[in-house]
This record gives C-alpha cells, sequence and structure tokens, in this order.
C-alpha cells in the first residue's frame, strides 16, 4: 500500500518525503484548494521545485484542487490544472465536474484521482466518475467500515485510497455547508472549514470558551487541553442534554485497522493534516512508515495508537466509521 | 412575464404514514404550488414505513393538478437503499436526484437535480443539462447572485432555489437521534419520530443554533426569502422551492403565490410567514452572500 | 534603556542571544529580522496581508515581552513590559523555550496549543499565518543573530544543543504535572 502524506509548505513537502512518504498532495495557494489557510499552500514555482525535489527521490506529488469552482471564475480552477500538469504533477485530486471535466479533456495523460470530496461511496457513483472522467482512483469518504470498503472495491474496477490519521470529518464530505452557516465560508466555497479569523478564545470565571462567528463551541476548565472550535467537534444542548452531540473532539487513527485495509483492497493509506506543521508530518509520517512496512512484511500495527497518541486534537482518537460501532 | 413557479420540497422528516398521507390530501387540494416532491430523501432506514402511501399519494396529486416529482435518497450505502433509486429511476414520472448514484440509472431521461448534489457553477450545470437535467435547486449555501449567474448560462434548465423552510446542512453516517438516546443507528427505535420538524440543537451559551433529524443537520433558523418578482426575473430564476414542516404549509404556499404575483410585498410576506407556527426565526443570509443565519429581509 | 535595564537581570536571554551586551534587545532583533528579510524575501510572503500585524509575544517565564511587527525590511521588535497590549492584534504566550521550538520548527504549534502550553490571543488568522510562514522558513538561531558561515554553525549547534537539553528537562516537568 502506497502511504499519501500532506505539505502545507515546500519544507514540509521535504520533510514528508525524507520520512517515508510515497507520494505527498498539496495544493495551490488560493480557493482551489480546501485548505485555503493563511500562510498555507504553494505558488507555481513552488509546485515545480517540489515535484523536482520527489522525483529525485523516486516519489510522487499529487495536487490537491479539490473545492468547487465559483460561477464565473471557473477558469481559475482550469488554471490550476493546467499549472499542476506543467508543473509535472503525478496526479491532480479533485471533486468539481467542472475541474474534473476540464483535466480530462485538456490533459488525457494526467491522472485524475477523485476527491473525498465528491464522497462516492457506492458502486453506482464510482462508475459514473469513472466513465464520464477515466478517474484512475477515489478516494473514500470517511463514512465507510472496513466491511463496506471490501464489498466496494470487489464491485468497481478503479484503485481507492482510505484516510488513516488526522482531522476527522463526520458529515459527509463536500456536502456540509455548517460552516458556512455560521460564518460564510465553508470547505466548497472558500476551501476553510469553520475558518480562523471568525475563531476566539476568551477567558472568564468558569474557563476558556471557543467561539465561532460569536457561537460559543466549547469551553474548557484551566487546566483542560483545548480544540479548535471546528463546528461538528463542539459541545451542544439538545433534548435536554448537553454532549458532543456529532462528535468528540477527537481525531482519526486507523492504525490499528490497517492490515483490514489492506485485505479490503485498498490501495492507498492517507494521512490527513496539510495544516499542520512539519514537525507533526514527520512524526506522522514516519510512524505510519513503520506500521505500512510492518504489515506489508506481515506483522501488526497495534503499536502505533501509542506512538501517535500525543500529536492528535485533544490527544484522544478514535478507529471512526472503519468500525460500524462509530454509527 | 414568465410566471414564477412554486416547488414543494420532499418532506426531511419522519412522520408516520396518516400524517403524510393526510398532509399530501391536502396540499393536492388546497395548496397553490405547481410542482410537488414525495419520497424519502434523509434515511432509508424509514421507506418502508412510507412506500406503501406513495401510489396513492400520487394519483391524487396529480389529480389535484399538480406536477410529481419522485425524490431519492440523499446518501444512499445499502443494496435496499441502492435499488429503491433505482426502481424510481426507472419510473416514468420526473425523479429528483440527490446523490450521483442516480445518474447512471436516469441519465438521458428527464431529472431535477436537488439541494444535495454539487452544482455550484455553469459547468457543472451543463454537464447535467447535457444528460437529462431539467431544474436545478444548487446547494443552499449559494447566493442569488451565484445562482444567477449559473441560471444566466444555462438557459434551457430551471433553476430553483430553497425559499423557506429549515434549512438542510449536512448529513452523516451516524445517526444523532440514536446517538443522543445512546442506540446504536442499526437499532435506532426510530427516535426521530418524536421532532416532526427536527430537534433543536442549541450551543452551551444558549444561542439556538442548529436541528438534527436522524443523520441530517438542519438550521435552528427558518430560511424565510421574500424576494420580489422581478430581483427573481433579473436572476433568471424561474422556481422557488418550499421545504414542508408541520406549520401550515397551504398558508405559506398562498404567502409566496401572493409575493410572487406582485399581490403582496416582501415585508407583508415576511409578516404573514412570522405570524405561522415556525419551528425557528426567519433567516436568508445565504441569498445575499452573508451567513446563512443573517437576516437581512428583516432589517430592511 | 528600559530594555538594556531589563536585559540585564536576564541570565538566559544572554545565553540565547549573546550579542546582548553591545545592542539593546529590541534594536539587535529588529535588525536581525531586517537582515533576515534581505536574505529570504519570500520568507515574509506567506504572511501576506498579516505582516503589518502587531504581535504581542509573551514569554512566560521572562519578565518582558516582544512587540513584534513583521513586516520584511521594515520589520520593528520591541521589548516592552508584560502589560504593554494596547497596540497588538495578535497574542502568543508560552514559555520561551517552547516559543523557541515552535521558531526552529522542532516543536509542533498544534500540539502545544492543544495542551495549553502556548496560549493565543486576538486574531486568530494572523497568529496561523505566522505559524505556516516560519514552520516554511526553517530558521536556524544563526538566521536570527546575523551570523554566517563557521561562526553561525557553530552558534546554532551550541544554542540548539543547550535548547534541546532545556526543553527535555522542561516536558520531563510538564508530563509530571499533567500526571499528578
Amino acid at each position: 500500500m502506497e502511504l499519501i502524506c500532506p505539505a502545507g509548505t515546500p519544507a514540509t513537502l521535504r520533510a514528508a518525503v525524507v520520512a517515508g512518504a510515497d507520494a505527498v498532495y498539496c495544493g495551490f495557494r488560493n480557493e482551489t484548494n480546501a485548505r485555503n489557510f493563511p500562510g498555507l499552500n504553494f505558488s507555481t514555482a513552488e509546485l515545480a521545485e517540489g515535484v523536482r525535489f520527489a522525483h529525485d527521490h523516486g516519489k510522487k506529488v499529487l495536487v490537491a484542487i479539490n473545492t468547487f469552482a465559483q460561477p464565473g471564475r471557473v477558469d481559475l480552477w482550469h488554471k490550476a490544472v493546467d499549472e499542476a500538469a506543467q508543473c509535472g504533477a503525478d496526479a491532480v485530486i479533485a471533486a468539481d465536474l467542472a475541474v474534473l471535466d476540464h483535466a480530462a479533456n485538456c490533459h488525457p495523460g494526467l491522472r485524475l484521482h477523485l476527491s473525498v470530496q465528491a464522497a462516492a461511496s457506492t458502486p453506482e457513483a464510482v462508475k459514473f466518475y469513472v466513465d464520464a472522467f477515466r478517474v484512475r482512483r477515489v478516494v473514500l469518504p470517511r463514512v465507510l467500515s472496513v466491511q463496506e470498503i471490501a464489498a466496494l472495491n470487489r464491485m468497481i474496477d478503479v484503485e481507492t485510497e482510505a484516510f488513516v490519521f488526522g482531522g476527522l470529518c463526520v458529515m459527509v464530505e463536500g456536502r456540509c455547508y455548517l460552516s458556512s452557516y455560521a460564518t460564510g465560508k465553508s470547505p466548497n466555497l472558500s476551501g476553510v472549514c469553520s475558518p480562523p479569523e471568525h475563531v476566539t478564545y476568551e477567558d472568564d470565571a468558569e474557563g476558556t470558551a471557543a467561539r465561532l462567528a460569536g457561537f460559543t463551541i466549547d469551553r474548557y476548565a484551566q487546566s483542560q487541553p483545548t480544540g479548535y472550535p471546528t463546528l461538528c467537534k463542539g459541545r451542544f444542548t439538545a433534548g435536554g442534554k448537553t454532549s458532543y452531540l456529532f462528535e468528540d473532539p477527537v481525531s482519526l487513527n486507523a492504525g490499528g485497522v490497517l492490515a483490514g485495509l489492506k485485505a479490503a483492497g485498498v490501495t492507498a493509506l492517507k494521512i490527513e493534516g496539510r495544516q499542520r506543521g512539519k514537525a507533526y508530518v514527520t512524526e506522522v509520517v514516519r510512524a505510519f512508515r513503520r506500521a505500512v512496512d510492518a504489515v506489508e512484511a506481515g506483522g501488526d500495527a497495534a503499536e502505533i495508537d501509542r506512538i501517535l497518541a500525543g500529536m492528535s486534537e485533544g490527544g484522544r482518537q478514535t478507529e471512526g466509521a472503519y468500525k460500524k460501532t462509530w454509527r | 412575464m414568465p410566471r414564477i413557479a412554486l416547488t414543494l420540497g420532499p418532506v426531511f422528516f419522519h412522520w408516520p404514514a396518516d400524517r403524510l398521507a393526510d398532509f399530501y390530501r391536502r396540499i393536492a387540494d388546497q395548496a397553490a404550488v405547481d410542482r410537488v416532491h414525495v419520497g424519502e430523501v434523509v434515511c432509508g432506514k424509514r421507506m418502508p414505513f412510507s412506500d406503501s402511501i406513495w401510489p396513492e399519494v400520487i394519483e391524487r396529486l396529480e389529480r389535484g393538478g399538480k406536477e410529481v416529482v419522485l425524490s431519492t435518497l440523499a446518501a444512499p450505502a445499502t443494496v435496499r437503499e441502492r435499488r429503491a433509486v433505482n426502481d424510481w429511476c426507472s419510473e416514468g414520472r420526473l425523479v429528483e436526484i440527490n446523490d450521483v448514484t442516480a445518474i447512471p440509472a436516469r441519465s438521458g431521461q428527464a431529472f431535477v437535480i436537488g439541494p444535495f448534489v454539487n452544482v455550484y457553477n455553469e459547468s457543472t450545470a451543463r454537464f447535467f443539462a447535457a444528460r437529462g437535467a431539467r431544474t436545478i435547486c444548487p446547494p443552499v449555501e449559494l447566493s442569488l447572485d451565484a445562482i444567477g449567474s449559473i441560471a444566466r448560462n444555462c438557459s434551457d434548465v430551471d433553476f430553483e432555489i430553497f425559499a423557506f423552510g429549515r434549512l438542510p446542512l449536512a448529513l452523516s453516517g451516524r445517526c444523532y437521534h440514536a446517538r443522543l438516546n445512546n442506540l446504536h443507528k442499526d437499532s435506532c427505535q426510530f427516535t426521530c419520530e418524536q421532532d416532526p420538524d427536527g430537534l433543536a440543537v442549541d450551543t452551551i451559551g444558549g444561542q439556538e443554533f442548529l436541528a438534527v433529524n436522524g443523520v441530517q443537520t438542519l438550521s435552528n433558523q427558518v430560511q424565510a426569502f421574500c424576494p420580489t418578482p422581478e430581483d427573481l426575473r433579473a436572476q433568471g430564476i424561474r422556481r422557488l422551492r418550499l421545504s414542508p414542516h408541520t406549520a401550515d404549509m397551504v398558508a405559506v404556499a398562498e404567502a409566496y403565490r401572493g409575493l410572487l404575483d406582485g399581490a403582496q410585498s416582501p415585508a407583508s410576506t415576511r409578516f404573514a410567514l412570522s405570524c405561522l407556527d415556525l419551528p425557528g426565526g426567519m433567516v436568508d443570509g445565504y441569498l445575499s452572500g452573508k451567513p446563512g443565519f443573517h437576516s437581512e429581509g428583516q432589517s430592511t | 534603556m528600559a530594555d538594556e535595564q531589563r536585559d540585564g537581570s536576564l541570565p538566559l536571554a544572554r545565553i540565547l542571544f549573546p550579542k546582548i551586551g553591545a545592542l539593546p534587545l529590541g534594536t539587535l532583533l529588529t535588525k536581525a529580522l531586517r537582515d533576515l528579510a534581505k536574505r529570504q524575501p519570500n520568507l515574509f510572503d506567506r504572511l501576506g496581508e498579516h505582516k503589518s500585524a502587531c504581535f504581542f509575544v509573551d514569554p512566560t517565564d521572562l519578565s518582558f515581552a516582544f512587540l513584534v511587527v513583521p513586516d520584511g525590511e521594515r520589520s520593528l521588535v520591541r521589548v516592552v513590559g508584560k502589560s504593554e497590549t494596547s497596540s497588538a492584534a495578535v497574542f502568543i504566550s508560552g514559555p520561551i523555550l517552547m516559543l523557541l521550538g515552535l521558531l526552529d520548527g522542532s516543536l509542533d504549534g498544534d500540539a502545544l496549543f492543544f495542551r495549553r502550553i502556548v496560549s493565543i490571543g486576538g486574531r486568530t488568522e494572523a497568529v496561523l499565518a505566522l505559524r505556516n510562514a516560519i514552520d516554511d522558513a526553517e530558521l536556524r538561531p544563526a538566521d536570527l543573530l546575523g551570523l554566517h558561515g563557521a561562526l553561525g554553525r557553530l552558534a546554532d549547534n551550541a544554542i540548539l544543543g543547550s535548547l534541546r537539553a532545556a526543553r527535555r528537562l522542561a516536558c520531563r516537568g510538564l508530563d509530571q504535572g499533567e500526571r499528578s
């Protein structure tokens, strides 16, 4: 199985390659990619240089152009595809039909991966993207169990890629507007979820309140670890109960199901976190390199939970939907 | 001047079969809507409860002069759910596609693209138009200017705006009614039935914010977009969608018909809506490019 | 003058910034940042609109704080008292060893933040832009001191080595604190 690792900056790309990535994914510094955070991402020149560095080390670069093109500005997304191709990218990761269609028509030699933002989880949906755009790999939504992935892989004739570590979307990706409801910006519209310019942390007598656009998303006692106020990871009150209604503030660690994913026919394993620093990426990639090598050699990956526990938000981890009890 | 049509969207909530049948009987006889969507969109597990009523509901609606659209699941997953999508796609009637799963089965025949499918630009709209899309109701987070820009570049399709009802904001593999009641999704006991407009979700600061409906998350507030008919025509919009709630939907339809016919002003329409028993405050921020929970209309 | 007074009382700052005797700390860091901007102008591009923001950087274990405007060759660093926050748009505070670990990229800012070792306030997006710019810059202590060649390498090794040792001790203290 290939290990696909995130890079928000050229320095992180190099760090990921050195730490053992088989491929690095990254995006341009604009709204064409779903990690459009301040100070992050690549200029065209930086991408070209990054591709050279990766290829010199025998590794690949995948370019995420995975937001939805805005009306009247589709050219910006087309241009991103053209530049990725010119830079020598090994594949483009896309979700929008406008982007997929342009890539398939204008760059027939360029490999296309279907972004998780397209949330293709049925054989019919996968078949649609393969037939219409010759998609070569589908990044699987994070709502499928290992058994469901195995069943899907038996019915489709295309590579699949599964997330194994990092932030966990609890909603169907690419179809969640919670962020724009509160802030006006969302993954699909602007490439950001719960954008930082709407985030405030305020200390009061009860501790620290994390707010997004004025909505209190969570509250922490002074001694407690905090989290980023991502809407779906907040505490809310419903039916008289206050709880982490949508998802606890945990991050995904599928280290324990790597062997299961391999048996399910998954081609590539993806680490989330283009917004994270190179210290984080280096540590996670190194650990997963060891785990994947162990799995490929027939061993098990039980150790990995302990190795990675310190790096996640709030320190807690889950195997998410890969175990069906998550629902 | 072309008349702007009204569509009644599918019921998002788990209403008992009797309630659904009564609701559609009244819509058939009294509601000033041109088109009515039927079918379960949110949760495949609910389908066995309503499956048996649809033939009679459809017949009754058509007798009442309404065009019927069969709405398909927004996130089909199981074999049974996928088969249900395929079955409705092979019907003669107009079908609403809410997931690309339905495209291979329906391509080449007429369909409606629902708000759960990502149509964000004119290229995507034209792609679907070439395969049979007649109406497109774009995702709720798009502004009126954005939708207008797409509509003007894809004139062979009717563009429809989600004008009334709690906004469908997200879908999940996880059921929040089950999670809240410490139940597993596979044995959920259908507790979502207790909340016929969805269950309010407040922040820990006490602000009204969202609502849950099984695997679906909606806004707590009710979209109440009240444009002038001229605003809509200028943007090439031909339809408004009203999303069913327990509030008097015949009255909602009447208020919107008055608005679109120029008989009522936006302000008086908003006032008429605010007098109904709505599950939350009224908002329309998305249409003006603002956060969805903003309410432009009320400030003017 | 305030600078010198505070500097004089701080042996740690003397170790970290050996030129301190010759120049007040704020002036020294301003010059270092501007020199850095001359050598690596791209480094400041990532900050975008946030390069004109005023960052209040508060090392919690030192008796003073910094006001930093990271605006390329117009950068400004002032050593200020803990309460001189009125002109700042962004607030970052934490133990000096941890803040320096963020600077050289050896520590993960998110992990430090979530564990409340480093805290932030004000314009979150500007903090994020700064974090990302620094993370890509691969700064060495010598870059900030304006040292080059063999002398620079010597300074890096000495400072990074003692930082690592000090941080190991500090982290052990934190972990023990968490367990208790």
